[in-house]
């Protein structure tokens, strides 16, 4: 995309990427932490974790300012247009991201170091890699401008599905095994379903990313969420 | 026959007011349209765009041939009317020019009464008694949302309007001779905000009657009032689309450039 004659133009929708991948930035490290601090019962990570997400909605906000003024002034126009609309819907997925984060954050403290066997932690742990690299390819691919990678990158949000299904079912197991483990597991559970919907959200952005940079919308038929829902009522 | 895997909504073909084939236009040798080829549905705003010197104004003056009026200029090609070729030597001018009114950027008011801008242009082609051309003056500045504001005073000249009010005067007195399609050529680049919305909503209502053709340098204006937008390029057409897939998504390259504002 060659500059535009009006160079302050350029600018503006560069500050708005320049907030885009700084919330991104923070919703990996949020998710990374939160993650982190839960299988580590790491209270003082969890709190920053929390703190964290103060600096992610004001960070929203002051895209959603840009993004509003930006179109009230400049009338942008075709991938212009998209580009900041997508970034408006994006900063939203990630605002969230980081609420979800900041949830499993305040569960450390109720999980407690005791109740996680090491099989389970292994199985959540697993889940939030793989949420991770979701939330960190997602934003590098749309910079990159790599619209076949965000394709790939929304299919693979099927791993995660599949994994919060092994882990739901896990859990159900251990507390069957020992009631006393019902409510760190609820916890966990809360904590897992948090992560399958972080992916979710992953999904949105590369969806919005990939009708930013295409102009088209993918196919409706993403991968199947949640597959619990279909084995017994969870929420 | 359809082919099978045709749907009955792509077979709903809308009827072409004005096809444009193999248009070439030269202002003495330099060629100013190269090839233009187009459809314009009837009953519908087609939006020409382009940088100054593009060609569009130049398209815009072959459907009404009023490039005649000037030494040198020659188009080749067809521009079918209804089917029929009016750059064909045997079609009359001036019932071409009944079927097809114009308006220009800057408004044109003649130097005579607001009812007599509207009379003159039908008494070219009709003969009408006093009331219906009351009834007819009356009708055309009411069409042009003009009527509110100037009945207690059409015997006052027309230049003493204001500027949009002398535009929709103009509009007025293109549709008091009944034609089929309005070009306008930028009618409201000199107008106020105001203004410009009044002419906005006037061409939103007239398009239930009239084929109309608008050719703007207000990219937002295209994108509110027209159904299909032509962008054009150094006398190309470079592209022809839904208006809304032109703003959005365009396929071409310097199209993207010209609607964001990238260009060289």
């Amino acid at each position: 995309m060659g500059e535009h004659t009006v160079a302050s133009f350029d600018e503006d929708l560069e500050q708005i990427s320049k907030l885009i991948r700084d919330m991104a930035d923070l919703a990996g490290s949020m998710v990374g932490g939160a993650t982190k601090a839960l299988l580590n019962s790491d209270n003082v990570l969890a709190q920053r974790v929390v703190s964290d997400d103060a600096i992610m909605d004001a960070r929203q906000r002051e895209l959603d300012d840009r993004a509003i003024t930006l179109i009230a002034k400049r009338q942008p126009m075709a991938h212009d247009l998209r580009h900041v609309v997508g970034a408006i819907r994006m900063a939203g997925d990630l605002e969230r991201i980081g609420d979800l984060a900041k949830n499993i954050a305040k569960r450390v403290s109720a999980v407690g170091l005791s109740a996680t066997p090491r099989d389970l932690s292994h199985s959540i742990d697993a889940m939030a890699q793989l949420v991770l690299i979701q939330v960190q390819g997602v934003i590098e691919e749309y910079a990159a401008g790599d619209a076949a990678a965000l394709a790939k990158l929304r299919a693979a949000d099927e791993r995660i599905d599949v994994k919060y299904t092994s882990v739901f079912r896990e859990l159900l197991t251990y507390m069957m095994e020992d009631p006393r483990n019902i409510t760190a597991c609820t916890h966990l559970l809360f904590c897992a379903k948090n992560l399958e919907r972080i992916g979710d959200h992953v999904t949105n952005i590369a969806e919005n990313a990939y009708y930013v940079l295409t102009g088209e919308q993918l196919p409706v038929n993403r991968p199947k969420q949640d597959e619990t829902t279909m084995s017994a009522p969870v929420t | 026959m359809l082919s099978p895997d045709m749907t009955m909504a792509e077979t709903v073909v809308e009827k072409t007011k004005i096809e444009v084939k193999n248009l070439n236009f030269y202002y003495g040798q330099s060629k100013a349209l190269k090839d233009i080829s187009l459809s314009l549905p009837e009953r519908s705003v087609t939006a020409f765009i382009g940088p100054s010197g593009c060609g569009k104004s130049t398209l815009l003056r072959v459907f009404n041939r009023i490039y005649e009026l000037y030494p040198k200029q020659t188009a080749e090609g067809q521009v079918l009317l209804d089917g029929k070729n009016i750059l064909d030597r045997s079609q009359d001018l001036n019932l071409l020019r009944t079927k097809i009114g114009m308006v220009f950027q800057k408004p044109t008011p003649f130097p005579m009464s607001i009812y007599e801008n509207i009379a003159f242009g039908v008494r070219l082609y009709e003969n009408l008694g006093k009331s219906e051309m009351d009834g007819r003056v009356e009708q055309a500045l009411k069409r042009a949302a003009l009527w509110s504001e100037v009945k207690d005073k059409l015997n006052a000249s027309g230049l003493s309007l204001s500027g949009g009010q002398q535009q929709r005067l103009c509009i007025a007195r293109t549709v008091a001779v009944k034609p089929e399609v309005i070009l306008l050529d930028e009618p409201a680049s000199a107008l106020d905000p105001l203004s410009t919305a009044k002419i906005e909503e006037l061409i939103d209502e007239l398009q239930a009657d009239y084929t109309i053709v608008i050719v703007t340098h207000n990219m937002q204006q295209a994108a509110r009032v027209s159904r299909q937008t032509a962008f054009m390029y150094l006398g190309e057409l470079v592209e022809f689309d839904r208006t809304e897939k032109i703003f959005t998504s365009p396929r071409e390259k310097r199209t993207q450039d010209y609607i964001t504002g990238r260009f060289g």
